[in-house]
């Protein structure tokens, strides 16, 4: 098989260069970065690979000596139950890694997942008792840099460069022109489909559907034809899943929460209810509602959820990561009797794409990904902080090896020489429809760097989706009503 | 009845003049004295929170703030609250999954109690299978109802699509209509056992000649159920029905698990929707105003419980 059986390599190819590259690649006059932004491409990315060596040990000795006797503790978003086993793997390579690298420094880690992490870290903060630094979604940087629990913190403290991340990803670190935090890994989903549902529905097998308005038709299509989900709709609460899959759809509609995908936001108009956005918001009611032609579950599903459906047979598309594939490989080991090869029959079938555009041609998906910070020892179990032992952690996860490796599978390293190391060359070979994902990253809008940003993401736009979804309100009244709330909370109150 | 004081063989003098409530006081210093460091550690672990979170339901906390920076609002959360829709849907929400599961957890453990107290073949093995439920982590239980009501690969969507009785699998949990009796169904599953155990014990308590003497007598099963079992039980179902209506009210674990409040705030109850508040949202002195309003709600009913436990009971001629 072909690396890329996506029948859409010219388009990538064409078009990435071509990209109208907004905030995530505009970014303040700096040093030259190690990689040429202005030439990505799947080409190029396979052009730097392996064309540089990287000594993790021997740069972080010179932040923290290896012999470094300390303590520290540390909670991270880890892995979580939609994540291949391969990541698993590396999270524990890592830490084995680390503790060899520095035998004196002893490590105290908590992974927590996605959904469960601010939560904890909110509680902890309150009664002082938090980490010493901690590893967060890409969302919750700003929260807490704004509410002053966060110590100061750029790539240069830890021996690398502030160039040598994607200047999107330092603005979701930097708050009132501080930064506070350090990018590990940033990541853009893609479209994945299932050729043989396309090709049984009547539909091109080698063809992602164009716009979102095409999602909308295929989805009724092979759901009319094969009585199976069409697109894997997900809008549970609470859960990081549903914003990375309805914000590229408002985006490519035109609409937003705010003007973040303008060049230059200035997160001051709420465009929630503009008829941009109340038209994204519709293209869902028409699926889950009119046409009935995504999974029922969608209110209260995940995207873990529709990874068994897909794997199933019984989903034809979805937005997800690479990783997908790699899970769906592990799904299948498990699979027993017909089912093993049932699956088999969809691991071969699947294809991934760009994600789709709007109507008018705009292409958006999340800048998404996850940032390392240090906390003010006033808010840490203890009060003191071991810097000297967060920092040598910190330099190792946002190294050019370890930030590409953590990263493996699903994601983009944060730090941008990952791109340049042996790792990546060996994961363009081992990890199937990369290209896409790297491809889709300079159509990546980072979440409004706003402390209002988790629950605006995590709570309004997930209410919003049920509320029409479900019929409590119509498309209009819950686009007004989600204007209203953002209003509110960027007023301090709000119920 | 003797009250050990702990004075008993020592002269008595004569007590300064007290009366009502001092008088008891004084008459029982040495049980309160007994009681006294329990009640230091509630006063720390309970009396404190209370007072903390009566302090903060005064105050509007924003979500760009640190706690430290909370402003003075006085009565305004009580008011955002009450003036709320929210409020109103999930106090409704409350109250029917707090008197449905209540009420029919302890009708079904009443039920089964009575069918386990005859003696038959396999009773303890039934009474053994029918204990799982409250036995199992309710976060398991939660998770694994979830797969069972799923809208899409459910067990039982796929059996009813399996024998044919309908098209599509059933949507139990992602409608608004549905979600709230489909989540008292697995909280009446979980807890029927407990009102089963305590009414099997109460049962226990049932004087058997009296029974035998009221069907001597020529009492149908029904009065003998109905004028000597019930009558013995009234204790222990007051005690039971308290017990679940506090444990309902307070309920988290199978909605947060299975839904979230979802869809649409359709399962939001009280104590999900404070949840949400506080740790989702940071909306600290809101969420403080709900659990005050929660609070005196579940201490008026305890009081009420409490009275009518106490009801028949004489005063201690001594006290």
């Amino acid at each position: 098989m072909t690396r890329m059986k996506l029948g859409c390599g010219a388009i990538l190819r064409g078009t990435v260069v071509f990209a109208s590259i907004t905030s995530l690649i505009a970014g303040p006059a700096l040093a030259e970065p190690p990689v040429d932004l202005s030439k990505w491409s799947p080409e190029y990315v396979r052009s730097i690979a392996g064309t540089e060596e990287f000594d993790t040990a021997a740069a972080c000795g010179k932040v923290t000596p290896l012999d470094y006797k300390g303590r520290l503790t540390f909670w991270y978003q880890g892995v979580f139950e939609g994540d291949p086993d391969l990541l698993r793997q590396y999270y524990k390579d890592f830490f084995e890694t680390f503790r060899k690298t520095y035998p004196n420094i002893q490590l105290e880690e908590q992974a927590l997942t996605y959904n469960d992490l601010l939560d904890k870290f909110r509680t902890a903060l309150l009664g002082n008792a938090a980490p010493m630094a901690v590893r967060l979604q890409i969302l919750g940087g700003t929260e807490f840099a704004s509410k002053g629990y966060l110590q100061p913190l750029k790539p240069e403290d830890v021996g690398w460069k502030t160039e040598d991340f994607w200047p999107g990803a330092m603005k979701a670190v930097t708050w009132d022109g501080v930064t506070y935090g350090i990018p590990t890994n940033n990541e853009t989903m893609a479209f994945i489909w299932n050729a043989d549902v396309f090709k049984r529905a009547g539909l091109d097998p080698d063809k992602a559907p164009a716009t979102w308005d095409d999602v909308v038709k295929y989805s009724k299509q092979i759901h009319d034809k094969l009585g199976i989900a069409g697109y894997g709709l997900v809008a549970r609460k609470n859960a990081g899943n549903t914003p990375y899959r309805f914000m590229p759809q408002l985006w490519g509609y035109g609409g937003g929460v705010f003007d973040e995908s303008d060049p230059n936001p200035t997160y001051g108009e709420v465009r929630l209810n503009s008829a941009a956005s109340k038209r994204a918001l519709q293209a869902s009611y028409d699926m889950y509602v009119r046409d009935k032609s995504v999974p029922v579950s969608a209110l209260t599903n995940q995207q873990a959820d529709n990874q068994p459906l897909f794997l199933g047979g019984q989903l034809g598309m979805m937005i997800s990561h690479p990783s997908d594939y790699n899970v769906m490989l592990d799904l299948q080991k498990k699979a027993t009797g017909s089912d093993k090869d049932k699956a088999q029959t969809v691991i071969d079938n699947m294809r991934y794409g760009l994600i789709p555009t709007g109507p008018d041609g705009k292409r958006a998906v999340v800048f998404g990904g996850s940032n390392i910070h240090i906390l003010k020892p006033e808010y840490v179990d203890g009060g003191k902080v071991d810097e000297p032992a967060a920092k040598a952690l910190i330099c190792f996860w946002t190294s050019p090896e370890w930030s590409l490796k953590m990263a493996y599978a699903g994601s983009n390293p944060g730090n941008l020489n990952g791109f340049k190391t042996k790792w990546m060359k060996e994961r363009l070979n081992n990890i199937k429809f990369l290209d896409v994902t790297t491809s889709m990253l300079p159509y990546g809008i980072p979440f409004p760097a706003l402390p209002e940003s988790p629950e605006i993401m995590n709570i309004i736009i997930p209410d919003m989706l049920q509320n029409a979804l479900t019929g409590a309100m119509s498309v209009d009244q819950a686009a007004d009503d989600a204007a209203k709330k953002v209003e509110a909370l960027k007023g301090g109150g709000g119920l | 009845m003797t009250i050990v004081t702990g004075q008993a063989e020592a002269p008595r003098r004569p007590e300064p003049a007290r009366s009502g409530m001092l008088r008891k006081v004084w008459v029982h210093r040495a049980d309160y004295a007994y009681v006294l460091p329990a009640i230091v550690v509630m006063l720390l672990v309970i009396a404190y929170p209370i007072y903390y979170t009566v302090d903060l339901s005064f105050f509007a906390t924003p979500p760009a703030l640190q706690l430290k920076d909370k402003v003075f609002v006085g009565f305004d959360n009580y008011q955002a609250i009450l003036t709320s829709d929210v409020f109103w849907r999930v106090t409704w929400n409350t109250l029917i999954w707090t008197l449905a599961s209540t009420v029919i957890s302890f009708a079904l453990g009443f039920a089964t109690a009575l069918a386990l107290h005859r003696d038959f073949m396999g009773r303890g093995i039934l009474r053994a299978i029918l204990i799982i439920p409250w036995v199992i982590s309710a976060v398991a239980a939660s998770y694994i109802w979830k797969w069972i009501y799923h809208s899409d690969f459910g067990v039982i969507g796929a059996i009813l699509v399996g024998l044919g009785i309908t098209d599509r699998p059933p949507n139990f949990i992602d409608s608004v209509g549905t979600v709230l009796p489909s989540l008292i169904v697995v909280n009446i599953w979980r807890e029927f056992p407990f009102a089963m155990i305590m009414l099997m014990a109460g049962l226990q308590t049932v004087p058997e000649p009296l029974l035998a003497a009221a069907k001597v007598d020529g009492a149908s099963a029904w009065q003998r159920f109905w004028h000597v079992t019930f009558p013995h039980l009234r204790n222990v179902s007051t005690v039971t029905i308290l017990l679940l209506a506090v444990a309902n009210f307070n309920s988290f674990i199978i909605p947060w698990i299975m839904t979230g409040g979802g869809p649409s705030n359709a399962s939001h109850i009280w104590i999900t929707h404070i949840y949400e508040l506080a740790f989702g949202r940071q909306r600290w002195g809101v969420a403080s105003a709900y659990s005050v309003l929660l609070f005196l709600i579940l201490m008026t009913i305890g009081y009420f419980y409490v009275r009518a436990l106490s009801g028949d009971k004489k005063e201690d001629p001594e006290a």
